[in-house]
């Protein structure tokens, strides 16, 4: 029961993890590029959408909005940043998501401040009992939400028109190009894609977890996230992302218990500390040296 | 190295070191910030720079110099503290290399990221060793018996530090392991095609590399008497890294620039914040300022500020066309880095 | 190149010299630093407080005993070497009299250089560590240490029959030392309370939903939470998602926010936390002043920690004052002897009056005031529930 109670929350957050492990996967499918900006994007979809509340719209369209805004700031990121760059390494291009990171950061400090914020309720307050477990509406419905997003997303990828030339122009930019798909506008939709579902994920987030700048660090959980499920599978992202969600949710019920009972008991160690910070990133070191393609990836797509 | 380069180096070593003694408490500090500072951006410039492979986890590094050093000074070892934590940092730094010797590029990043937040975690825990999260308490350094005290005193300290670094690297250049180093940089598959021992060549980097990162850790022990997991978390790697980009990556006076650059920053703009009486949104300027440097070095000088000075001195100078051609083309921009910047 | 080294040379010392130079410090100069920005900029109101209390003397006053205090506010950032750097400033260019430090890590490393400068400070921290009348006489804060918070609160507990307890703390220092000093003291179990479980957390968490549920299933009586106002919203948010209700949760003094009530609402009804200082807008004459002080100047934050502040500036300034009674009225010119007057004069406070703000206060043990009350949260707002307790 308890442990149920455990996986039904790990799964919630889990979800939100893949929503976002999907945007990052989708531009590294299409670019070539792992974007370290993206916790940057999550943070700024819930700061825009607690903005636009501000000015008195609805929640519904002020999400809309945000979403909308996101896109275009990805798009946005992807031609000024980017753009100038599709020469240079991968390391190179990759510390220079980072320096987006930074300075979307110092932009939401600069017009937000340092202090949490109150994100306005988009769901109603209360909770249900199912079978036994408690939870709350505000979990299931942004659970359920993002899960029928990133499903929804997957289903557009595999079986729309549009989806079919981005994975063309992820598979092989120049065929995709000699076949006449205007790659260059691809990679833009992709960022745009990835920075809006960043910003609905980022939405979502802070209903669950309130509003702050500490958002964008979700940015670094998502990397476990994606190499445990393959730098290129999007269902990857979503099958780890949830996989996340859950062991973080029982590392902190249950493994961290039983390691501390186990330590004071025998030795004046008092406690594991943040052992739900470190584990994921412990499994990626081992995902990376038994195989490194992750669960879904294939060999071979190691970019360079 | 020339003898005449030697001298130069030395000369100029020995006058930073009496402006050290020159300055307040105030200047002397802000002194060794940046000369421990350059030290470890040139020890990750020599892993990132002249070898390629990219690290997150130079923070770790010098942590584990601190609490090496710390928990050495405190038992008495003196000034033997700073070379031993210099060699516990290098065997840290060849464990989270071994596993770069099947990765690479991207994939070996993100495992230094996650080797940064391990050692993290370590730190935090390991309490009969670190102190954990309350920190290590940490004597001033002695030498030979002598308590050393001020600030002054640790700047100079420092500066015989970076001199002994920055001779090293030279060396290392000029000898035939820096070559491989560059060797691999550019290219992996030609390197082993040259008959160049991969493995060895990236492990020689990850050590050397974090001997200096040990040292300069153990400096920071000293200098700050209290070592805490907090202070090396990732967002000191990210200013270490933005250090060899801002000075230029493969730059030895590149490194420095960078180190000055970054460590000053955030004073200069508390200074002209308020000077000009903007202190509310002083914080976020420093950050932005920090971002938006990584970006637009990046994509309009790859190579640094070294190279922007350079640049800056041949267009002040009349006879351009007897300089050789700086590559500013968009092919050549595609080599971060280029060759070795001959220190002159 | 040799033009490019020279001119860079040139360029990075004129540099050094101008952050360098000690500025033209005026005869009076109290230096203060706290997280202006940063994990617990939450509650940097006490930074705010201290500095608008000497503008508010400078204004109406015309300072202390005539002069004018320089009054300079740094940015922490709560990292140590920004901290250990604007130190060096406060007591090496601005020739200040009276250092105001944050954090509990930056008063332990300084400890000695305190000592060596002897040079008064006043820190924020309510660490047991930074408290010592014989080998720190130096140091000084401003009420009771974290353990005595704590103890308060368990001793209510205990007096209203509860039995079973869990400790929940952040992954820092600030989390731990205090918890750890409290647990190995054996007073719990003086009390008669049982320690069911110690819960650690990360301390920039966003997510503590797990933990919750950890607490949940122990059932305990009173969950006594020694963490900053971020985590602690966190918590009662999360305690509210797995159906805890926050009548169950205690913090300590770092936990009367606004912010609290104002983003949890209902989940946060029934939290109680240890007050030291009275809230702002209660019923006592130093609200007076600061509301007077705010019709002119723009105040930054408007809670607890910003009286906190206000009575820092209270006391701090009256020793101050008073050393300069004792030269004569005029300030000391040897910055080393005014230093260690001052000192001398804040030791001596005894039963100072500081507007409502606390009980009298006396410096004797270095604390001010070594008593508090419990608050709870009822209808969004905090409010006092019993006596002032003292923890002695």
């Amino acid at each position: 029961m308890y442990a149920l109670q455990l996986a039904t929350a790990g799964l919630a957050i889990g979800s939100v993890y893949a929503l976002i492990a999907i945007g990052v996967v989708l531009i590294y499918k299409c670019s070539g590029v792992v974007n370290f900006a993206q916790g940057a994007f999550v943070m700024l979809g819930a700061y825009f959408t607690y903005a636009i509340t501000r000015l008195g719209l609805t929640p519904v369209i002020a999400v809309f909005l945000s979403t909308v805004l996101m896109a275009v700031a990805g798009a946005a990121t992807e031609r000024l940043v980017l753009r100038p760059m599709l020469k240079a390494p991968v390391v190179a291009i990759m510390m220079v998501t980072l320096g987006v990171l930074i300075f979307l950061r110092a932009v939401a400090l600069a017009v937000w401040g340092p202090d949490q914020i109150a994100f306005p309720k988009l769901f109603p307050d209360g909770a249900i009992e199912i079978f036994g477990i408690f939870i709350t509406y505000n979990y299931l419905t942004a659970g359920s939400l993002s899960i029928c997003l990133a499903l929804a997303f997957l289903a557009f990828y595999r079986f729309t028109a549009i989806g079919l030339m981005q994975r063309c122009t992820a598979d092989n930019s120049r065929a995709a190009l000699a076949i006449g798909i205007h790659t260059s506008n691809q990679i833009s939709l992709a960022w745009s894609m990835s920075a809006g579902l960043a910003g609905l994920g980022g939405t979502l987030l802070a209903t669950l977890n309130g509003l702050s700048l500490g958002l964008s660090d979700i940015g670094l959980i998502a990397f476990p996230v994606i190499v445990l499920g393959g730098l290129t599978s999007l269902a990857g992202a979503v099958v780890a992302g949830l996989l996340l969600g859950v062991l973080q949710a029982f590392t902190d019920g249950l493994v961290t218990p039983m390691l501390e009972g186990f330590l004071r008991a025998y030795t004046t160690i008092y406690s594991v500390g943040a052992l739900q910070q470190v584990l994921p990133y412990a499994l990626l070191i081992l995902v990376l040296l038994v195989r490194p393609q992750g669960i879904f990836g294939w060999r071979g797509s190691e970019r360079l | 190295m020339s003898g005449t380069r030697l001298w130069i180096t030395f000369l100029v070593a020995a006058a930073a070191c009496v402006l050290a003694l020159m300055l307040g408490r105030f200047g002397a500090y802000l002194m060794h910030a940046v000369v421990i500072a350059s030290i470890s951006a040139l020890a990750l410039n020599l892993l990132t720079g002249f070898c390629g492979q990219i690290s997150f986890a130079q923070a770790a590094l010098l942590g584990v110099g601190a609490y090496t050093a710390g928990n050495l000074g405190n038992a008495g070892w003196g000034i033997l503290s700073i070379p031993v934590a210099g060699m516990a940092s290098a065997a840290s730094s060849a464990l989270i290399g071994l596993p770069a010797l099947r990765l690479r590029g991207l994939y070996f990043a993100i495992a230094t990221l996650a080797a940064q937040f391990i050692f993290d975690y370590a730190f935090k825990i390991l309490d009969p060793l670190t102190h954990g999260v309350s920190g290590l308490l940490i004597k001033p350094l002695t030498i030979l018996g002598y308590v050393v005290q001020s600030d002054q005193a640790y700047a100079v300290i420092a500066i015989i530090c970076l001199f002994v670094t920055w001779l090293t690297m030279v060396f290392i250049g000029e000898t035939t392991l820096g070559r491989a180093f560059l060797v691999v940089r550019e290219n992996e598959i030609v390197a082993k095609g040259m008959g160049i021992d991969v493995a060895r060549t990236k492990l020689w980097a990850f050590v050397i590399s974090g001997f200096f990162a040990g040292v300069a850790g153990a400096l920071l022990a000293f200098t700050t008497r209290l070592a805490s997991p907090e202070a090396f978390g990732l967002s000191l790697s990210i200013d270490y890294v933005a250090m060899i980009i801002v000075g230029g990556l493969g730059s030895l006076p590149g490194s420095l620039l960078g180190a000055a650059f970054v460590t000053l920053l955030p004073e200069l703009i508390q200074r002209v914040g308020e000077a000009l009486n903007i202190a509310d949104i002083l914080s976020a300027a420093r950050e932005m300022a920090f971002g938006l440097l990584i970006i637009v070095f990046l994509i309009f000088e790859p190579r640094g500020l070294s190279a922007l000075l350079h640049r800056l001195a041949s267009r002040s100078q009349t006879n351009i066309a007897l300089k050789t051609p700086q590559p500013t083309s968009e092919r050549r921009r595609s080599e971060l880095g280029l060759k070795l910047e001959k220190v002159e | 190149m040799k033009r490019v080294i020279k001119s860079t040379i040139v360029g990075l010392g004129l540099l050094v010299a101008w952050v360098a130079t000690p500025a033209l410090s005026a005869d009076l100069s109290v230096c203060i630093w706290g997280t202006i920005t940063g994990p617990d900029a939450l509650v940097n109101g006490m930074s705010y407080g201290t500095r608008d209390y000497f503008e508010f003397l400078n204004q109406t006053k015309g300072g202390i005993g005539g002069n004018k205090v320089q009054i300079l506010l740094l940015d922490g950032r709560y990292k140590l070497d920004e901290e250990l750097k604007n130190y060096r400033r406060c007591v090496d260019q601005e020739n200040s009299v009276y250092v105001n430090g944050w954090s509990t890590g930056s008063v332990k490393a300084l400890r000695e250089q305190i000592q060596q400068d002897a040079v008064p400070f006043m820190t924020e921290s309510f660490a047991s560590e930074a408290l010592d009348p014989v080998k720190l006489p130096y140091i000084f804060m401003a009420g009771p240490t974290y353990e005595q918070q704590m103890i308060i609160a368990l001793r209510d507990l205990a007096t209203k029959g509860g039995k079973t307890l869990i400790i929940m703390h952040p992954d820092n220092e600030y989390g731990r030392g205090p918890v750890n000093v409290v647990r190995t003291s054996g007073i719990i179990e003086k009390l008669g309370l049982n320690l069911v479980d110690t819960i650690e957390f990360p301390y920039d968490t966003q997510d503590l939903t797990a933990q919750m549920l950890r607490v949940k299933s122990k059932n305990p009586d009173l969950v006594y939470v020694q963490a900053s106002t971020p985590q602690l919203i966190v918590v009662l948010r999360d305690a509210a998602k797995v159906g805890m209700s926050a009548k169950t949760f205690v913090g300590n003094i770092y936990n009367i926010s606004p912010a609290i009530p104002q983003q949890l609402g209902e989940s946060a009804e029934g939290f109680r936390a240890i007050q030291v200082y009275s809230d702002f807008g209660s019923d006592i004459p130093a609200m007076k002043d600061i509301l007077a002080f705010k019709a002119k100047n723009k105040v930054e934050k408007e809670d607890v920690y910003y009286m906190k502040g206000w009575f820092k500036g209270i006391v701090m300034s009256k020793a101050i004052e008073a050393a300069i009674a004792k030269n004569g009225g005029t300030v000391p010119s040897d910055i080393k002897a005014f230093r260690t007057s001052v000192r001398d004069q804040m030791v001596a406070l005894k039963d100072v009056d500081v507007g409502g703000i606390t009980p009298a206060a006396s410096y004797a043990d270095h604390q001010g005031s070594t008593r508090a009350r419990v608050a709870e949260i009822k209808g969004g707002k905090y409010v006092a529930i019993g006596d002032w307790i003292n923890a002695r």
